[in-house]
């Protein structure tokens, strides 16, 4: 048989060791390489194609989840990390396992195994990252990552004007330019701050404090102007959130 | 403010049954001297105190609306003689008043009533007296009811600040991590990892015992954050980079216990955590004979801060220097886009 194929992401080397030592004379898992960050971490996963990623979640610049969300096709994950918090989202996730710093052997062999039953049961990978922009977000976002070329960049919430529909992604206007990122407009409804963003339209999400005046121009219908010049048509439903939001 | 008299049923009871007293009192004095009847007694005595007791339920607003916590000695005594005689001729006058229109015909007592006026006024100036005195009690014994209340409430602050800030000090994440660095050294260097523990073993010995101890020396404080930074290299490696430059005459100075600490783990959380390559801490101590100061610099990336208020760990050591040192002050932040600098002048008194 052949053994599953890891790849370790751990931002401290030692924990990088742990993991390679515990599964030194395993025969089950060949480890094909490790790195220090989120950015790297994507990176290789989509060069090496590892079947599973050990995965820390609190790493510099990017986090375990955002850098899942950057990943076509995500390998299975077993999370390493010593928050307990995190759990419900990593499973949430479809993860293998979640395990807490520090951890036996048995406890990451055990792991492994469930990971190598279910790759080579041949499970229909469900799509994760749908998965992943799906699921109960507890907390607000506070921070976006987008993929240019192959340039990775973190926005942080408060920077972003609006957000656009466009089919199966999202363009994302900032005050230094746009970017082109999957997911639904569903997701970044429920879970920006509503205090700050609104949607006005099946195809917008506005930060409310970019919007400088509502105009009518047709009957019953309305453009939004906003700070940067741009002109957004508003839609009946969108009028009614505002109402609601400003009481108007 | 209300007349605390009125206040409650019971003051305004005692007061009642005060004044019924100096009426039974007056009766008999008038009576026993002989020379008016009884019916004479008990209106002059009724209307007289009656009067009084009155003027002493308004006697209340001046004192207290016109107290000021600065004013001086001279002025209080000046304003009472001047209140005193003011009230005082008002009720002479409006007693003389009311009596003679009440009794009048009688030329006895009318006769008695203008050769009192004298005595009356003396009488008056000792009720006044007596009354502002009460009111004076009075205010006094409630500042002091509220002070003891305040004090009260700064302790339970204090404690909980305290607590708070113990609360901070041992970070399970921190815990956790490094232990889990231990167990991946023993497997390759069993030395570093027993290393490690007796350094993490000292370091948690260190923050669990001293709480009690108010102020130790900034030796003391130094072995301790090095103990807390040595784990953390361990962990990190040559991503987290120390500078320290702590002169030497500064090292037995005073400083609250533990209050490094947290500024070196948010130096470290914002520093070292977020970053991929090397982050340097800086930790600079100088001194003078009044005062020492201690800086703690980290590079940061703003953009990547989600975080944008003052952490926990700050405001504790922000408020614990307020309660011991009773300044606002001795805090300083001063950051950029690539440092983060935190400023502590520890006064020696």
């Amino acid at each position: 048989m052949e053994p599953v194929k890891a790849l370790i992401i751990d931002d401290e080397q030692l924990a990088r060791d742990l993991i390679r030592n515990y599964l030194h004379s395993y025969p089950d898992v060949q480890i094909i390489g490790e790195v220090e960050n989120g950015f790297e971490g994507a990176r290789q996963i989509a060069e090496l194609k590892p079947d599973l990623v050990f995965l820390d979640i609190q790493m510099p610049k990017l986090n375990g989840f955002e850098m899942l969300e950057l990943t076509e096709n995500p390998p299975e994950i077993i999370f390493i990390t010593a928050h307990n918090d995190f759990a419900i989202r990593a499973f949430e996730m479809n993860a293998v396992d979640y395990l807490l710093k520090p951890y036996s052997r048995e406890r990451l062999i055990a792991a492994v195994q469930k990971a190598a039953d279910r790759i080579r049961s041949g499970n229909i990978r469900e799509n994760k990252i749908e998965r992943l922009l799906q699921q109960p977000l507890t907390e607000k976002l506070e921070r976006v990552v987008v993929k240019t070329g192959t340039k990775i960049k973190v926005i942080p919430v408060d920077r972003i004007i609006y957000l656009e529909a466009q089919d199966d992604y999202i363009m994302v206007y900032t005050d230094e330019g746009k970017h082109l990122k999957q997911g639904t407009m569903k997701y970044y409804e429920d879970h920006l701050d509503e205090s700050k963003f609104i949607r006005v339209h099946r195809s917008y999400i506005v930060r409310i404090d970019q919007v400088v005046q509502l105009e009518p121009y047709a009957k019953d219908n309305y453009i939004m102007k906003l700070k940067n010049g741009a002109a957004l048509k508003i839609s009946r439903s969108g009028l009614k959130n505002l109402k609601e939001k400003f009481n108007f | 403010m209300q007349n605390p008299i009125l206040s409650s049923r019971k003051t305004l009871y005692y007061y009642a049954g005060i004044w019924i007293i100096v009426i039974l009192f007056h009766v008999f004095l008038l009576y026993y001297s002989g020379n008016v009847s009884p019916a004479e007694a008990i209106s002059d005595a009724i209307i007289t105190n009656l009067l009084f007791a009155a003027i002493g339920l308004g006697l209340w607003f001046p004192i207290f609306f016109g107290k000021s916590d600065e004013e001086k000695f001279v002025n209080t005594i000046i304003n009472n003689i001047v209140g005193a005689i003011v009230a005082v001729s008002f009720w002479v006058g409006l007693d003389y008043f009311l009596l003679s229109s009440f009794l009048h015909g009688r030329y006895d007592y009318i006769g008695f009533l203008k050769n009192s006026i004298p005595w009356r006024t003396g009488i008056g100036f000792l009720y006044y007296e007596v009354i502002i005195l009460v009111y004076y009690l009075m205010i006094y014994y409630r500042n002091n009811k509220e002070n003891q209340l305040k004090e009260a409430e700064l302790k339970a602050l204090v404690k909980e600040s305290e607590l708070n800030s113990l609360k901070s000090q041992i970070n399970p994440h921190f815990l956790f991590n490094s232990l889990n660095s231990i167990s991946s050294l023993t497997m390759t260097q069993p030395e570093k990892a027993q290393e490690m523990i007796i350094k993490l073993s000292e370091f948690l010995r260190y923050t669990t015992s001293n709480k009690d101890e108010k102020l130790t020396t900034l030796e003391e404080e130094i072995s301790n954050i090095n103990r807390y930074l040595d784990i953390e290299k361990i962990r990190f490696g040559r991503r987290m980079q120390l500078k320290q430059s702590v002169e030497e005459s500064c090292r037995h100075m005073k400083i609250p216990g533990l209050i490094l600490q947290p500024l070196l783990e948010n130096a470290v959380k914002y520093g070292v955590y977020e970053s991929i390559d090397e982050s340097v801490i800086e930790i600079i101590c100088n001194c003078n004979s009044t005062a020492l100061s201690v800086v703690v610099r980290n590079q940061w990336d703003p953009e990547f801060q989600l975080n944008k208020g003052e952490g926990v760990g700050l405001k504790n050591i922000r408020s614990r220097l307020r309660i011991l040192y009773n300044r606002d002050d001795l805090f300083k932040i001063r950051k950029d886009s690539r440092t983060f600098e935190v400023n502590i002048v520890f006064p020696q008194s």
